[in-house]
């Protein structure tokens, strides 16, 4: 199976990596160290991304904003033998994608960057953070490195009815698996009256090892994942992880119909037969569900459904990263943290609880403290069933 | 003597030596490169004046830089040296109403100012189209301007006071908070525009605006650029100032309709934006006496339905330079040639002239900018993979700034000379840059601030 890589699935002007014959017509031979140089040229170092990356705007360095990594990226294609001295740069992007959809010159910085960071780990340019994240997905098939079973969270007998086909797979992802079962469980509770089965044997999505650069470790990852969902027969994959959801439908093969669970909930509104609660809440959307794939009323029309939304300072596509994505939250833990306390800092007065629809970012928003409960979307479902 | 760890004594963490840091700072937004030794991050006058002196002190070049959006290499270390990121010294210190101005640090945005200036009612006028990342020092030091400046004036006419740090390490105030004064030189004036080659800049008071009631704007589509020139000349010799006036030529409107097909905007011309601000009845008289004047020559005309409507034309203007990718993928807008200026007769002539430049060397070109001030950025796109292309480029540009001067005007309208333009200004000002390189000698003698700019 060939990884499906954002850039080809997406189709505009993404960054690749070209074919060695072109790269040997570009150079006259094999270069080190090459992305496609046409999403990198385009470039023309404005500055729009200077002011809206979030990285930056805690780490205050050029080489911590998009531009930086831009300009580092071409000093490598141009001949800068790579460096460790790059990392702290190209590995503190948290590829919220802000940056692209600020660019008046349609770059898309987060492919860029990915593609480079292949390139690195191509080179045996990688973080420990990086390494570790990586040892763990493959030698035990989640993120975290944990050895316990992955269907933990579910009973012995709810275990054994669940059906060997079905239309639809529940993919529940390293963070609900491991860290938070309760989210697991609620999901489950919710979707199974649709029939929903599990994947006997699920492995990490591979988001981590595509984010960070391994992107051939990856492939053998996604593999096992997808010889099971064929096996299972479905035709639609349901995540609630706005990572695996990202990965699922833009690196996998696309034969798979991925749905984000916010998505899910929207279309079965009725079905679900929601209770009206007191609650006034606020909504942070996650970058890989949001300005990644521009799923941005689901979670609204859910809510709205059940009680008040009160909106943050900025949302959708200006909405700001909580810091947990692009291997950040590994690599670089006070960087990320600081980027959760800077979108705390939008959430409105009066709220009852913060709102999101990815287990990362309710980790990262709830290390960063503050007075308002982050809770993940299927929460505030299960409590409107449950009253 | 160990630089770095002299460096070190005055800004601890916040110095970088490393090799990818040093060449994030190697460049701005123009084609002027320049690999700077030192990297540091001051955060008060003192600190800049010690780096400054222990600079001076060991004839070390240094080179101030804001958000690094200049376009024309001002904040680019072409002699290497110590390069002061002084976009962390961004603190408002004080909202000094009751005197109608503003007292800054240098690395605030200019969005953010107006930001905060908005609950008062007011707001710093300048604006260039980079002023959601741009600085207020980089706007001092390059006399930025932008779409407003047709009415409202330049960065110039705003700068009540200074707070400079000298070659040496000196700290100066070049003003004081009066509206006016008759006590000698004006070395406010002196300082803005002097690209960072005289003084760094650590403080500054600024006069602020009432922000207008209303904005209104009319939107004129014509027959080519050239007649589009005419209409303003004769909207200006009616007697009338809109608040801005802009080109859109009609390359420039397919790259925008590409970046937002919602925009409402004529379909067929060059098109001219005419924005006029005041209370509800003097604008909209105003408007009505502009559709008057230019509906003759015009293709259509009218006038802005919504205030959305406005604020996403402007908002689409603001980044039109950067998005002729949108068009061609395979081009990259090169900032050069983009910022010559003539008096405002001339205009249509300057219109055709750069069309005709355009052609003569096979390059694709949007004609957009302030034509209500003369100022037209001429935004010329190549592949940047192909060298033909950046060959016939410079060729091009040379002949666009030469067309400027003999025009009687100017190389750079906004932007500054800094090393892009440098070679120019013998042409531009003959025996009077002799008077710019002996003041540059008496307030720097050793030559270490901003060396290689401004053709001194």
């Amino acid at each position: 199976m060939k990884v499906v890589k954002n850039e080809e699935k997406r189709n505009i002007g993404r960054a690749k990596e070209p074919h060695k014959s072109e790269i040997s017509e570009m150079k006259g031979k094999e270069q080190l160290f090459e992305v496609d140089r046409r999403s990198v040229y385009k470039c023309v170092q404005c500055g729009t991304c200077r002011s809206v990356c979030p990285v930056f705007n805690v780490v205050g360095w050029e080489s911590a904003n998009t531009r930086g990594r831009m300009l580092i990226i071409k000093s490598l294609l141009e001949g800068r033998p790579p460096s460790e001295d790059v990392l702290p740069s190209l590995a503190s992007c948290t590829t919220c994608g802000i940056c692209a959809a600020k660019c008046p010159a349609g770059v898309n910085p987060p492919d860029v960057v990915e593609a480079a960071r292949a390139q690195l780990v191509k080179c045996g340019i990688t973080t420990e953070s990086q390494e570790k994240l990586r040892t763990s997905v493959i030698t035990s098939g989640n993120s975290f490195g944990e050895t316990k079973d992955r269907l933990g969270w579910i009973s012995k007998p709810e275990r054994s009815k669940l059906p060997e086909k079905s239309d639809y797979v529940y993919f529940v992802g390293c963070f609900d698996s491991y860290r938070y079962p309760e989210f697991a469980k609620k999901t489950f509770q919710v979707l199974q009256r649709f029939g929903v089965t599990l994947l006997p044997d699920e492995q990490c999505c591979a988001s981590p090892l595509l984010r960070t650069g391994f992107r051939e470790d990856a492939e053998k990852v996604m593999k096992r994942n997808l010889e099971q969902i064929r096996k299972v027969g479905a035709h639609t994959i349901i995540t609630s992880c706005a990572g695996c959801y990202t990965t699922l439908k833009n690196n996998y093969p696309e034969e798979l119909h991925v749905i984000s669970l916010p998505e899910f909930l929207a279309e079965h509104l009725e079905e679900l037969r929601l209770k009206r609660l007191d609650l006034t809440v606020t909504y942070h959307d996650p970058c890989h569900l949001g300005r990644h794939n521009k799923i941005y009323e689901a979670p609204r029309k859910v809510i709205q459904a059940i009680c008040t939304l009160k909106e943050m300072k900025n949302i959708k596509e200006d909405s700001r990263c909580c810091g947990g994505g692009g291997g950040v939250r590994i690599g670089y833990p006070d960087i990320s943290l600081g980027l959760a306390r800077s979108r705390l800092e939008d959430v409105p007065e009066g709220v009852d609880y913060i709102v999101t629809s990815c287990p990362l970012c309710v980790r990262n928003l709830r290390d960063a403290g503050g007075d308002i409960e982050v809770i993940d979307i299927v929460e505030l479902v299960a409590m409107a069933i449950e009253s | 003597m160990d630089i770095t760890a002299e460096l070190r004594k005055i800004v601890g963490v916040r110095l970088s030596v490393s090799p990818s840091e040093l060449y994030c700072y190697s460049s701005d937004a123009s084609q002027v490169k320049g690999m700077p030794d030192y990297i540091v991050r001051p955060k008060s006058a003192d600190e800049v004046s010690r780096i400054v002196k222990l600079a001076y002190e060991n004839n070390i070049p240094v080179t101030a830089r804001g958000a690094g959006t200049g376009l024309a290499g001002g904040a680019v270390p072409v002699r290497g040296g110590i390069v002061l990121d002084m976009s962390g010294m961004n603190r408002i210190l004080e909202f000094d109403i009751d005197n109608i101005q503003v007292v800054v640090e240098p690395g605030i945005v200019q969005d953010s100012l107006n930001e905060a200036l908005k609950p008062y009612g007011f707001f710093f006028p300048p604006n260039p189209g980079s002023s959601a990342m741009c600085t207020i020092g980089g706007m001092i030091a390059y006399n930025a301007s932008g779409m407003r400046c047709v009415k409202y004036g330049t960065t110039r006419n705003y700068v009540r006071d200074l707070e400079v740090v000298l070659a040496d390490g000196t700290i100066i105030h070049t003003g004081s908070k009066m509206l006016k004064s008759a006590a000698g030189y004006d070395l406010t004036q002196l300082i803005i525009g002097s690209e960072g080659t005289l003084g760094i800049v650590t403080k500054a008071s600024l006069k602020v605006a009432p922000l207008p009631k209303t904005r209104k704007l009319v939107i004129a589509s014509f027959e080519n650029a050239e007649i589009a020139g005419k209409a303003v000349v004769k909207t200006f010799s009616n007697g009338i100032i809109p608040s801005a006036c802009e080109i859109l030529d009609r390359v420039s409107l397919q790259v925008l309709k590409r970046y937002d097909p919602e925009l409402v905007l004529p379909s067929e011309g060059d098109v001219l934006l005419f924005e006029v601000d005041g209370t509800e009845n003097s604008a909209r008289e105003a408007a009505e006496q502009i559709m008057e004047v230019c509906s003759p020559l015009a293709l259509s005309i009218k006038l802005a339905e919504s205030q959305k409507e406005m604020a996403d034309i402007w908002a689409a203007r603001k980044l039109v330079g950067a998005a002729v990718s949108r068009l061609d993928p395979s081009k990259t807008r090169i900032y050069v040639g983009e910022d010559v200026g003539v008096p405002i007769k001339r205009i249509p002539e300057l219109l055709r002239r750069a069309q005709e430049i355009s052609e003569q060397f096979n390059l694709p070109a949007m004609k957009y900018g302030h034509i209500g001030d003369g100022n037209l950025h001429l935004a010329l796109f190549i592949d940047v993979l192909n060298k033909d292309e950046w060959d016939r480029l410079n060729r091009a540009v040379d002949l666009i700034h030469r067309t400027a001067i003999e025009l009687g005007g100017t190389v750079s309208s906004e932007h500054g000379i800094g090393a892009a333009r440098a070679k120019y200004m013998e042409a531009q000002w003959g025996p009077a840059l002799e008077v710019m390189r002996a003041i540059k000698k008496v307030l720097d003698p050793k030559g270490i601030l901003n060396p290689g700019k401004l053709g001194l």
